[in-house]
């Protein structure tokens, strides 16, 4: 070989075992994905996904995925900002427990938000008894599940930025004459904001696709909680492939358009802050 | 604090609005689990842990576990020195590749794999004619767990490598060692504590994996049932204190990642203080 | 024929032209400043020369035969990265001896040959440390020992005195200057630093924008700059525009430009004895910046700001005084010419520089 790539040798061995693995786990799925998506009629295609009940999963999904995403925006950079500016008892425990979610499997979760929303469970009952709210059951219950799923994407994308913030920029602020509100809104705020906004995709994005926390709580009623992933879920138990592969098309272009705004959004405040991308 | 006076009573509605929220949302359901799986009495949770087919789950599951963790880390060094040790096209579509698994939803995952592997792929004819089973079978379920783990390891040895930078592999180098030397001498410190963070991380969501080994499982009792995917069948049959029972093993497994999680956290950040 | 040679190097960084038709002879023995400013390609040429980088097109040879498809390691190079590249997860000792292990030395000659750079380092007792446990100095010593420990023919340094305190600097660059001559191993250094380039090297490359502008030894470079960029960048030069109008001096071409240092330039109180009085300007004294060990005084002249030295013995200048200002020379730059012009009413036997 005339021209080697780097004076540091191994590139062929690290890029032979990342191609092999790469391809075996995802590229040939992917394609077969591609493959058998192109084997469909697009007439078929375009009546699978514009079937009532699919159409009302998809908003089953993306609009309790949204509520929930919103939810922790709130929440996230409420943890976070006590994580990072705050001392208190139990700041360490809070660091740790926030990112159960991720180590809890889906179901466990699942099995029991479910049993404690219900109209007997330890908290379903006073949302019933009190304001004759159902949880479980309704969307209410899927929103539910899908905040336990979402809480640590927002903290984790905020802090370590909410982190990296001196000081010294509120101090400024400060002796300019701003008032903790204007600091905030003005100084910290945009600072955070990308931070905030992956964060939400992020959590926006696993919501949508989220199966196992949520078939347990959501009760499953056509046109009321049934999800996108369970109407996937129930062609492929009747081999019905060509249903599967349609609505999962329609859900893979919407993770990838949120996913795309995320990545512009990111791209344009990277160029605003440092000048060029 | 000079300057900045702290608003004590935010303080306190924060801490206070952080704790309830916490509280109800991921403390609740663990006490639950716990007491629910208790309800009747030790010998009834010794029973429900120590049925044949709940033990047959766990091991199944630890199976699937070890495969995703011995690929993905093998997958994730290579993957991260490649990307971060070496300028070459494609790069970026690489990256996208690699991170792609966590973005699909796990219902999609199990889809694709049916698709590849299942009675209509144009190799299950191959497959067949050579005994091998892949969908609705064990190693369905270990590809389904690769995939959803896929880029955890590479994901925690990136930044740490990209903050590395290459001179002290260039150094080496050029002083003559081989890709293994410098791997295991030079790199390999500086990333020990990242990759086993990664595969702490790995190991608590391939154990916890459900929806993708849902619809590659063939939801056979002993066969190719994880522990996930038992719960839902005890829970289904109406069988809560063994479905809680189960799953309060997943719940020590989790309660122990965490704890690996903060220990290892602290190690990596000494041990980056000490080489600041 | 050089030890190092580059036979028309070009080297691109996707669409960065990063070194353009390189041609650079170094003789054995020599120690040798690459010197630019950041962005000019010179840490590329050094990066060549190592191995580290490959050029898209050219020669590197080194002692006479061609290297471009011998791999770093290959080349008998010693290499001081910038930040040192010190293997942080590394004592000092095995630091050192890393080079040696590889090459599959036995222990025992390591511990010799280790013992002995560490006294040459003026480091002995440090072999148990890690990188972080070290100053700034002793990190740029290690990495030096480590990079001579496998006795290479050429030591190149990136930046060797970039990263440390302006203090320590001083004294290292004395250090690395006497230990290079007494180990007399030719030797290649980067750095933007003329003063840096002019106290250590013995030849001076000065590149800019991918190019070789000129090679030579610094007083060469101080007298004869061969390129405007050179004249410019080499001194404390001011630009002048318009210095037709200073006493004695002619225009030399339509757009021509001079650059002026500050020891070009004289600064009399009234009533010293001035030699050339009458070819001197009145000018009045802007400001006075006190430097230690001499005092810089600016002056206006025809609307050009310029800058002279004068020592602290002298009678002492104040701020808004009228002053006598002798110009002896300045380069004039026309296109690609540099020319020295020399105040008309010195002679020749005057200049001494």
């Amino acid at each position: 070989m005339n021209r080697r790539r780097s004076i540091i040798p191994g590139f062929g061995i690290s890029m032979g075992i990342t191609i092999t693995i790469l391809s075996i786990v995802v590229l040939i799925p992917l394609c077969s994905l591609v493959v058998f998506s192109a084997k469909l009629s697009f007439s078929e295609f375009v009546y699978t996904v514009t079937r009532p009940r699919v159409l009302s999963g998809y908003f089953v999904s993306i609009s309790t995925a949204f509520i929930a995403s919103i939810v922790n925006v709130i929440m996230g950079l409420i943890l976070a900002w006590i994580l990072v500016r705050y001392d208190f008892k139990g700041k360490r425990f809070i660091d740790g427990i926030i990112e159960l979610p991720f180590a809890l499997p889906t179901a466990v979760a699942g099995i029991s938000l479910t049993h404690l929303t219900t109209t007997n469970g330890w908290v379903g009952q006073i949302f019933y008894n009190l304001f004759g709210i159902q949880i479980a059951y309704t969307r209410i219950g899927i929103t539910v599940a899908l905040i336990f799923i979402g809480i640590p994407f927002v903290v984790r994308s905020v802090q370590p930025v909410l982190e990296k913030i001196d000081i010294q920029y509120e101090e400024a602020a400060f002796i300019l004459g701003a008032d903790a509100k204007t600091t905030f809104r003005k100084v910290i705020f945009p600072e955070i904001l990308p931070a905030i906004i992956s964060g939400f995709t992020l959590a926006f994005a696993r919501s949508i696709g989220e199966y196992g926390s949520v078939v347990f709580i959501a009760g499953n009623t056509p046109y009321e909680t049934e999800i996108a992933p369970l109407l996937i879920m129930s062609e492929l138990q009747e081999y019905d492939y060509s249903a599967a592969t349609s609505i999962a098309l329609v859900m893979l272009g919407i993770s990838v358009v949120i996913l795309s705004v995320n990545a512009i959004v990111q791209a344009r405040v990277s160029k605003r802050v440092n000048g060029l991308a | 604090m000079g300057l900045r006076k702290e608003n004590k009573v935010l303080k306190i509605i924060l801490i206070s609005i952080s704790f309830i929220f916490l509280g109800i949302f991921l403390i609740l359901p663990l006490i639950y689990i716990i007491v629910t799986a208790l309800r009747d009495g030790i010998s009834g949770y010794v029973n429900a842990v120590s049925d044949e087919y709940a033990i047959k789950a766990a091991i199944l599951t630890i199976q699937a576990t070890v495969w995703a963790v011995i690929i993905n880390t093998i997958f994730g060094i290579s993957a991260a020195w490649l990307i971060t040790k070496y300028a070459f096209k494609g790069k970026k579509i690489l990256s996208t590749f690699i991170d792609l698994p966590v973005t699909v939803s796990p219902i999609i995952a199990g889809l694709i794999y049916v698709l590849t592997f299942g009675r209509q792929s144009s190799i299950y004819p191959f497959l067949d004619s050579h005994g091998i089973q892949i969908i609705f079978a064990v190693p369905g379920i270990v590809l389904a767990t690769i995939f959803v783990t896929f880029p955890f390891i590479s994901r925690e040895l990136i930044p740490v490598l990209t903050a590395q930078g290459t001179d002290e592999e260039e150094a080496a180098a050029i002083m003559g060692a081989g890709t293994f030397t410098i791997f295991k001498k030079v790199t390999f410190p500086h990333i020990k504590w990242a990759l086993l963070y990664g595969i702490v991380l790995c190991t608590a969501r391939a154990m916890g994996e459900f929806g993708a080994v849902s619809v590659l499982s063939g939801h056979l009792r002993g066969k190719t049932n994880t522990l996930p995917l038992y719960i839902e069948l005890l829970y289904q049959g109406y069988d809560f204190t063994g479905a809680f029972a189960a799953s309060s093993i997943l719940v020590v497994l989790a309660i122990v990642v965490l704890i690996l999680r903060l220990v290892i956290e602290k190690r990596g950040q000494k041990d980056l203080d000490l080489n600041k | 024929m050089g030890y190092v040679e580059l036979h028309d190097i070009n080297k691109h960084f996707k669409k960065f032209h990063a070194s353009k038709d390189i041609n650079i002879s170094i003789e054995k023995g020599k120690l040798v400043a690459l010197l630019g400013p950041s962005g000019s390609g010179k840490t590329t040429i050094l990066r060549m020369i190592a191995g580290l980088e490959q050029p898209d097109s050219g020669e590197i040879l080194i002692d006479g035969k061609v290297v471009n498809n011998t791999p770093g390691s290959e080349r008998g190079i010693g290499f001081v990265f910038q930040n040192y590249a010190l293997f942080r997860y590394m004592t000092v000792y095995d630091n050192i001896a890393f080079g040696l292990r590889v090459k599959k030395i036995p222990e025992e000659e390591i511990r010799d040959r280790v013992r002995e750079l560490l006294e040459l380092i003026n480091c002995e007792g440090l072999e148990k440390r890690f990188p972080s446990q070290l100053s700034g100095g002793q990190r740029q010593r290690v990495a030096f020992a480590r990079a001579l420990a496998p006795n290479p023919q050429i030591l190149l340094l990136d930046e060797p005195f970039a990263a440390i305190d302006a203090k320590v600097r001083l004294e290292l660059r004395t250090w690395l200057r006497e230990m290079i001559t007494k180990l007399n191993i030719t030797s290649i250094f980067v750095t933007h630093d003329q003063d840096e380039a002019i106290e250590v090297a013995d030849e001076i490359i000065v590149t800019n924008l991918g190019k070789v502008e000129q090679s030579g030894t610094p007083q060469e470079l101080y007298k004869n700059p061969a390129t405007p960029f050179v004249a410019q960048f080499i001194g404390h030069s001011v630009e002048v525009r318009n210095y037709e109008k200073f006493k004695h001096f002619n225009k030399q071409g339509e757009n021509s430009i001079a650059y002026l240092r500050p020891e070009f330039v004289s600064i009399f109180k009234k009533g010293e004895s001035v030699q050339f009085a009458n070819s001197a300007e009145e000018a009045i004294v802007e400001d006075t910046i006190f430097r230690g060990s001499n005092i810089e005084i600016r002056v206006r002249i025809h609307g050009n700001l310029i800058s002279a030295i004068r020592s602290i013995n002298e009678p002492e200048i104040r701020v808004g005084e009228l002053v006598d200002v002798f110009i002896y020379r300045l380069y004039v730059v026309d296109g690609e010419n540099v020319v020295l012009a020399t105040n008309d009413s010195i002679t020749d036997e005057d200049v001494v520089i």
